[in-house]
């Protein structure tokens, strides 16, 4: 499996917020030169510009989340040469490198680690459904992974590590090669199962530490990191280059599909097309993993820092079935990964008996969409559920203003 | 270009309701062919008139409540079916008799309580009791006894359609069970627990009493039907649990397919209980 690389898109649009927190402040303005690299957004975690050109617009424009994000448009210079320096890594603290090259892990949160006491790093190397993006990084770059990791595990003083992979990857093999000399990295075969990613889950099934609800793993010492971080870690550490690509899963209806590395804020259009195009008349393009992405309204939508997938389906693909009764076949209770009753919060959600919802922990559900991905009777459990999270955030508002 | 929006997910799972019920009623094909090949006309005769009079009811009932009538989603002709099996072939000098009771199942066990979904007791077994209250003289049938290892393949000695054959009622049971048709904590815990319960209590002497189609049937696919069956982890087995108590103590009283029946139906009431005190913590929760 090879990351195919693409061209240069000629326009990117880089959002402002491509991570859980407050929208960055721009350092840069219409009509400035950027080059590959530099700062031009300042906040929590750091943004840069992923090609060379000129600054054309900073707006409001379409952000995958669904809603409009304040976001730099760099028109790229033809020809230029990437020319990056890297920065000088010998004075620098490890976080403060991390922090500024404005890593970011797939479910948004920065990889910035403030904690102490940290004794054990999980690398989540598995991958779901239509995504194969940590497998092809892992066949790639199986050195840069080790690499990253390392300096991961030094700069947080965390003595063990884990990469969690599936038993029937390719990746299994290589990356097991690649940690023979070390015997503080170990590498777990685990069978595919969904989902992988729930932080609190993976801490407790390959660290063997039981995370309260309502704390994160680093409360217990445990740091649960991505694949792609690694890789964005080495390239920071190692050549001094922020995070400024990402490698995407493309696949569903498209001539050519399979795992590219993107400069960020391409957009989704430019990655078909590179890709080949769609194979048939598009009617959904989802990102981010078919069971728990989302839908976009339009494909000028960017690649940004947690992107993980496109896929492009076309009609036979979208589901358009009416929902039927709950048949309580209690599916959803067998697949919650959280040990929620999601069909109960569904029905409690939606006659807007929200402090069921509550006493039910709806503020638990991670929103994987398993529970409506088995449903027989193709319930919109999710986002129901969402909307009595909603409610619940709601109530509790008004017995704060009441009280008060 | 516009663009489908919808909340995930965006991949489409395999089952539907659909799938669930039909598959449900496929997998009751062999017992089927069997009762008939066993009982010939009669057994006809009442599989028809009980599924269709299962149709027509909620066709008419659904249409006069002016309710989407949902007759494709296979429910209807799985109680109709069930129903039409839990008959002894005598019955089909009566044929009013399975007919009213489809009708009851239908009208009573399941429209009054809400369709599909919101189910308190089985129908098929509702309209069983309803018959076997009703008209018991009518329902009289023969209670098989296992005598040797050909009656698992075909029991010449059944007093219902649905004992014809214990091992294709087992084969359409290990059907459902595989697809999760039916729910496996409680068929599974039910039945194991049962035969243990009889083989330490004494009363070893009943075990070929309950290996037949008739209590297969029972605890595969009446007790561990998804709808009135409990849905948390835990109280599935708590589920299980108590009905092959109780079923015991009806072998006590001598009381062998009506007595599982029963106890079926008894324990339809504690599920929504069963379920209030078994709500599971989350993950990391004390």
């Amino acid at each position: 499996m090879k990351i195919a690389t693409i061209k240069t898109p000629d326009k990117v649009t880089i959002p402002l917020q491509q991570h859980a927190g407050e929208v960055c402040n721009p350092v840069v303005g219409v009509g400035d030169i950027v080059s590959v690299g530099q700062l031009i957004g300042d906040g929590m975690s750091m943004i840069h510009s992923s090609v060379s050109g000129e600054v054309t617009a900073v707006s409001e424009l379409p952000h995958p989340a669904g809603k409009d994000v304040l976001s730099v448009v760099i028109k790229t210079h033809d020809g230029e040469k990437k020319d990056f320096k890297p920065a000088d890594l010998s004075a620098s603290k490890m976080s403060r490198i991390i922090r500024d090259s404005g890593i970011v892990e797939p479910n948004g949160l920065p990889t910035v680690h403030k904690k102490v006491g940290i004794d054990t790093i999980i690398i989540n190397g598995t991958n779901t459904g239509d995504l194969s993006s940590n497998a092809a990084i892992m066949l790639d770059h199986p050195s840069e992974i080790v690499y990253g990791l390392k300096a991961l595990m030094k700069s947080v003083g965390a003595k063990k590590a884990t990469i969690v992979i599936e038993l029937d990857s390719e990746a299994l093999r290589v990356m097991r090669a690649e940690t023979v000399p070390d015997r503080n990295i170990k590498i777990v075969a685990t069978p595919a199962y969904y989902p992988a990613g729930t932080e609190n889950t993976l801490a407790k099934k390959f660290a063997r530490k039981k995370v309260p609800r309502g704390s994160t793993p680093e409360d217990r010492g445990v740091i649960v990191s991505s694949i792609g971080a690694m890789k964005a870690l080495y390239d920071a550490v190692h050549d001094g280059i922020p995070m400024i690509t990402k490698t995407v899963t493309v696949a569903g209806a498209v001539r050519s599909p399979g795992n590219v590395r993107v400069e960020l804020g391409t957009s989704i259009k430019d990655v078909i097309d590179k890709c080949g195009g769609c194979s048939g008349t598009p009617v959904k393009l989802v990102m981010d993993g078919a069971i728990s992405g989302a839908a976009q309204y339009s494909d000028e939508v960017p690649v940004i820092k947690t992107t993980t997938g496109i896929l492009v389906q076309t009609e036979s693909d979208v589901n358009r079935e009416p929902p039927a009764p709950c048949i309580s076949c209690a599916w959803c209770v067998d697949e919650c990964p959280v040990g929620l009753m999601p069909h109960l919060l569904y029905g409690y959600a939606d006659s807007a008996q929200f402090d069921k919802c509550a006493e039910l922990y709806i503020g638990d559900c991670v929103e994987c969409g398993m529970c409506a991905y088995v449903c027989p009777s193709k319930l919109p459990l999710v986002q129901i559920i969402r909307y009595g999270k909603h409610g619940v955030a709601e109530m509790e508002r008004e017995i704060v203003e009441v009280e008060a | 270009m516009t663009y489908t929006i919808s909340p995930l997910p965006h991949a489409k799972g395999r089952e539907s309701v659909k799938s669930v019920m039909w598959g449900t009623v496929a997998a009751l094909i062999p017992i089927t062919i069997a009762a008939i090949y066993l009982f010939g006309l009669p057994a006809i005769k009442i599989i028809i008139a009980t599924v269709v009079a299962a149709v027509v009811a909620e066709i008419v009932i659904y249409k006069a409540a002016s309710q989407p009538i949902t007759i494709d989603d296979g429910n209807a002709v799985l109680v109709g079916l069930m129903l039409a099996l839990l008959m002894p072939p005598s019955v089909s000098e009566n044929l009013w008799v399975p007919i009213i009771g489809a009708v009851f199942a239908i009208a009573v066990a399941k429209y009054i309580f809400g369709g599909t979904g919101t189910l308190v007791f089985h129908p098929a077994l509702i309209g069983f009791a309803f018959l076997l209250a009703a008209w018991p003289t009518l329902m009289v049938a023969t209670t098989p006894n296992l005598s040797s290892f050909s009656d698992i393949l075909l029991e010449t000695g059944a007093g219902r359609l649905v004992e014809a054959s214990p091992v294709l009622v087992l084969l359409g049971g290990a059907i459902v069970l595989y697809k999760r048709y039916v729910d496996r904590r409680v068929a599974i815990s039910a039945t194991l627990l049962l035969v243990l319960l009889v083989l330490i209590s004494g009363k070893g002497g009943q075990l070929p009493y309950i290996l037949t189609g008739g209590y297969f049937l029972g605890l595969i696919f009446l007790a561990a039907d998804p709808i009135t069956s409990p849905v948390t982890k835990k109280g599935r087995l708590i589920y299980g649990v108590m009905l092959a108590v109780l079923i015991l103590i009806q072998l006590h009283f001598g009381a062998y397919f009506t007595g599982m029946c029963f106890a079926v139906l008894m324990m339809n009431v504690f599920s929504p209980l069963i379920d209030r005190s078994t709500i599971p913590k989350p993950i990391g929760g004390k």
